[in-house]
C-alpha cells in the first residue's frame, strides 16, 4: 500500500521538511547516510583535514561550483543542461585577458557582458522559439569553438601587464576564487528564493504550460536563466584566466560534464522545477571530496572519472524514490 | 513537388546537392574537390560518425536520447585493442557484446525505474568514459597488428573500405528492418505515442531496451573499428563525436519529439556533414571553419524544428502588418477602432484626447 501523501510543507512552516511518504523518508535517510559515510571516510583519511588539502579542495571547487550554479539555472528552467558553458568559460576568459589593457574593472565587465551575450542568444532561441536546448547548446558549442579558434588562430592569449595578479590574492584571508564562489552562491540563492524571477523560474521549470496559463511569459524567464548561466560561466572564466595568467580554449574543457554532475548529485531534478544553488554547491563539494579522498587513499586519477560516473548514475536512479516512481 | 520538399528524409539530400554545388563553385575549376580521394575520405568519416548517428537516431525515434554512445565508442575501442591482438574478430565481438549488455542495462533501468533517458545515459556516458580511463591507465594504448589497421582502411573499388562497407551494410539492414518488419513499425509507434502504443499492444518495455542495445552495439562496432584503423585507443573522446552524430541525425530528419526519421534520412544527414568536412578540407579551409559551418547548420535546423517558431513568425508578421496599417492615420482614414486595440491607442495618442480605457 502506498502511503497517504499529504501536500508538502509550506514555505512558512519552519519544521524540518521531512517528506510524508515512506519513499521520500528512505531517500532522506540514504542522503544522510551517504554524507555521514563521506565524513567518516574523510576523518579516517590521514592528511584530509589539513589546511593545505582543504584550501586546495576549496580552490578546485570554486571553478566547478560557479559553472554548476550557472547550470542550476538552466536545469531549473526545465532545459536539462547546456553543453556550451565550458566554451563560454574559455571565451570569456580570453575576452578578459584581451581587455585587460583597459583596466581590471572594464575587463571584468567586458568578460561578463560577453558571457551573458553568448548564452542570451541561446536563451532567445530556446525560450522564444522553444528549440531543443540540447541541440541548441551543441550547435553553440561548435559555433563558439570554431569562431574562437578562427579569431585566436588556436593560440592562447597572454596578458601584457600583471593587472590580473590582484585576483590571485586574498580577501579577509580567503582566496579570491573561493570568495567569488561564496558571493555567487549567495546571490544566486537570493535570486532563486526571494525574487519574482526566481519563483517564476521554478514555475516555468515544473510546468511550462501552467506558467503560460498563469500569465507569465515563460520565454522571458528562460532567457533570464540563460543570462544568469552565462554570467556564472564568465565569473569562472575570469577567475581561471587570472589564475593561469592566460586565456585559452583549453580552460573550459570538461566543465560541462563536471557541472551537470554536481547539479545532479546535489539533488536538483533533471526535469526542472526543483533544486537550488546551495544543493548544486553541495553536489560540487561531495564530488570534490570524493576525488580528494580517492587521491589521498592512493587511487589513480582514472578511478576518479569512473567514480563520478557511478555516483551520477546512482543518484539518478535514487531520484525515482523522490518522485514516487 | 511540395510534398517532396517537406519530406524529412529528402531534406538532407537536397542539402547535399546544395553543398556539392557550393563546394564546386568554391573549388573554381582547380579540380581538387571532385576527386576519388574526397569521396574516399567522405566515406571514411561516414564509417565513424555514421554508426554512432544511426544508434543515436534510433534512440531519438523512440523519443529518448542515448548520450552514452560517445563513452561507449572510446571504451569499446579500448576493449577491442586490448583483447583483439591475437584474433581481431574476437576483439570486435567482445566490444559489441559489451555494447549490447550495457545498452540493455540502460534500457532496463529506464523501463523498471521509469527514468528519463537523458539522466541515465549521461550517467552512462560519464561511467563509460571513466571506465575507458581506468582500462587504459590514462594512456594511449597502441594496437600491435598493423596488418589489421591497413586491411580495415584498404580501399575497395576506389572509394570504399572495409569500415565504410560495414557501416553501409548496417544502414541498409536498419532501413529494411525499420520499414519492412513489424518490430520496426512498433519502434515508430513507441516513439510517436508511448502510451497509445502500449494500449495498442506494443511491448514498449521490450522495445526500449532493445533499441538501446542496438545503439550500444552500433557505437561499440564503430569504436572498435576506429581503434583498429588508428591502431590505438585512448579514453579521450566524449563530445568530439557526440556533436556531429546528433547533428547528423537531426539534419537527417530525425525529430527529438520521436516517431520521425528513417535510417536512409540519417545516411543523408551524415553524408552532409562528412561532405562539408572533407570538401572544405579539400579546398583548403582551416578545420575551424568546419566547426562553424556544422554549428551554423545545426543551429538553423534547431530553429526550423522549434515548437513555437510558427507562432513567433506569425507574431512578427502581425507586427509588420500593424505597422503597415497604421499608415492609414496619415491619410486621415477614420475607421471604427475597437477600444484597447493598438489602433485605438494610437488614435487617442494622435488626437491628444483623454483615453476612455487605459
Amino acid at each position: 500500500m502506498k502511503d497517504q501523501t499529504l501536500p508538502s510543507t509550506s514555505r512558512d512552516d519552519w519544521r524540518l521538511p521531512l517528506p510524508h511518504s515512506t519513499r521520500g523518508r528512505v531517500l532522506v535517510a540514504i542522503r544522510f547516510a551517504a554524507v555521514l559515510a563521506l565524513i567518516i571516510a574523510a576523518a579516517s583519511t590521514p592528511g584530509f583535514f589539513t589546511t593545505v588539502s582543504l584550501f586546495s579542495l576549496l580552490n578546485t571547487t570554486s571553478f566547478i561550483g560557479c559553472i554548476a550554479i550557472g547550470m542550476t539555472f538552466i536545469t531549473l528552467s526545465g532545459n536539462i543542461m547546456s553543453f556550451a558553458l565550458g566554451v563560454t568559460l574559455s571565451t570569456s576568459g580570453i575576452v578578459f585577458i584581451a581587455a585587460l589593457p583597459l583596466g581590471l574593472i572594464p575587463a571584468m565587465i567586458a568578460a561578463l557582458t560577453f558571457g551573458a551575450a553568448l548564452t542570451a542568444v541561446q536563451g532567445v532561441v530556446i525560450g522564444y522559439f522553444r528549440a531543443n536546448p540540447i541541440i541548441v547548446s551543441m550547435a553553440a558549442l561548435a559555433l563558439i569553438t570554431g569562431c574562437a579558434t578562427l579569431i585566436t588562430q588556436g593560440r592562447g592569449v597572454y596578458p601584457a601587464g600583471d593587472e590580473a595578479a590582484l585576483l590571485k590574492g586574498r580577501v579577509l584571508g580567503v582566496p579570491i576564487p573561493v570568495a567569488a564562489l561564496i558571493v555567487t552562491v549567495v546571490v544566486a540563492q537570493i535570486v532563486l528564493s526571494f525574487t519574482q524571477f526566481g519563483r517564476q523560474l521554478y514555475m516555468v521549470g515544473s510546468n511550462w504550460r501552467a506558467a503560460l496559463a498563469a500569465g507569465l511569459e515563460p520565454a522571458r524567464v528562460v532567457l533570464g536563466a540563460y543570462i544568469a548561466a552565462g554570467l556564472c560561466a564568465a565569473v569562472a572564466g575570469i577567475l581561471m584566466a587570472a589564475r593561469y595568467s592566460s586565456g585559452d580554449m583549453e580552460l573550459g574543457i570538461g566543465y560541462d560534464y563536471n557541472a551537470i554532475s554536481a547539479v545532479l548529485v546535489g539533488g536538483t531534478a533533471i526535469s526542472g522545477g526543483e533544486g537550488s544553488a546551495i544543493r548544486s554547491l553541495t553536489g560540487a563539494f561531495i564530488i570534490a571530496v570524493c576525488q580528494v579522498l580517492l587521491l589521498l587513499n592512493g587511487f589513480s586519477s582514472q578511478i576518479q572519472f569512473l567514480a563520478i560516473g557511478v555516483i551520477v548514475l546512482l543518484v539518478i536512479m535514487l531520484q525515482t524514490l523522490a518522485d514516487g516512481g | 513537388m511540395l510534398s517532396v520538399l517537406t519530406n524529412r528524409s529528402v531534406r538532407p539530400y537536397l542539402l547535399l546537392v546544395a553543398i556539392t554545388v557550393v563546394l564546386w563553385i568554391l573549388d573554381g575549376g582547380r579540380g581538387v574537390f571532385f576527386t576519388t580521394s574526397t569521396a574516399f575520405s567522405v566515406l571514411q568519416q561516414f564509417a565513424t560518425i555514421g554508426l554512432i548517428a544511426l544508434g543515436l537516431g534510433l534512440s531519438m525515434i523512440i523519443r529518448e536520447i542515448d548520450l552514452s554512445v560517445a563513452g561507449m565508442m572510446s571504451l569499446s575501442g579500448c576493449i577491442a585493442v586490448l583483447t583483439g591482438a591475437g584474433q581481431p574478430g574476437l576483439g570486435v565481438a567482445l566490444a559489441v557484446v559489451f555494447g549490447m549488455v550495457w545498452g540493455l542495462f540502460q534500457g532496463a533501468i529506464m523501463v523498471w525505474l521509469r527514468l528519463g533517458s537523458i539522466g541515465v545515459t549521461l550517467g552512462g556516458l560519464l561511467t563509460l568514459g571513466g571506465l575507458a580511463y581506468v582500462v587504459t591507465g590514462n594512456l594511449s594504448i597502441s594496437y600491435p597488428r598493423m596488418d589489421v589497421a591497413l586491411a580495415v582502411n584498404h580501399p575497395v573499388l576506389e572509394i570504399f573500405s572495409l569500415r565504410s562497407l560495414v557501416a553501409l551494410i548496417a544502414f541498409l539492414a536498419a532501413a529494411f528492418f525499420m520499414a519492412r518488419t513489424r518490430v520496426g513499425r512498433d519502434v515508430y509507434a513507441t516513439g510517436s505515442d508511448h502510451r497509445a502504443a502500449m494500449v495498442a499492444g506494443v511491448r514498449t518495455s521490450a522495445i526500449v531496451p532493445a533499441v538501446f542495445a542496438c545503439s550500444g552495439m552500433l557505437a561499440a562496432l564503430a569504436g572498435s573499428l576506429l581503434s583498429y584503423s588508428l591502431a590505438a585507443a585512448s579514453g579521450v573522446a566524449l563530445t568530439d563525436v557526440l556533436v556531429p552524430a546528433i547533428a547528423a541525425a537531426i539534419i537527417g530528419g530525425v525529430s527529438l519529439m520521436g516517431g520521425r526519421g528513417t535510417p536512409i534520412g540519417i545516411v543523408g544527414g551524415v553524408l552532409v556533414l562528412c561532405l562539408l568536412s572533407s570538401g572544405l578540407n579539400a579546398i583548403g579551409t582551416p578545420p575551424a571553419v568546419h566547426d562553424v559551418v556544422t554549428g551554423g547548420v545545426l543551429f538553423l535546423v534547431a530553429i526550423a524544428d522549434a515548437i513555437d517558431i510558427d507562432r513567433r513568425l506569425f507574431a512578427v508578421q502581425r507586427y509588420w502588418r500593424e505597422m503597415f496599417l497604421r499608415r492609414d492615420d496619415h491619410i486621415g482614414l477614420t475607421k471604427p477602432r475597437p477600444p484597447g486595440s493598438v489602433y485605438h491607442k494610437e488614435a487617442v495618442r494622435r488626437s491628444n484626447a483623454t483615453p476612455l480605457i487605459k
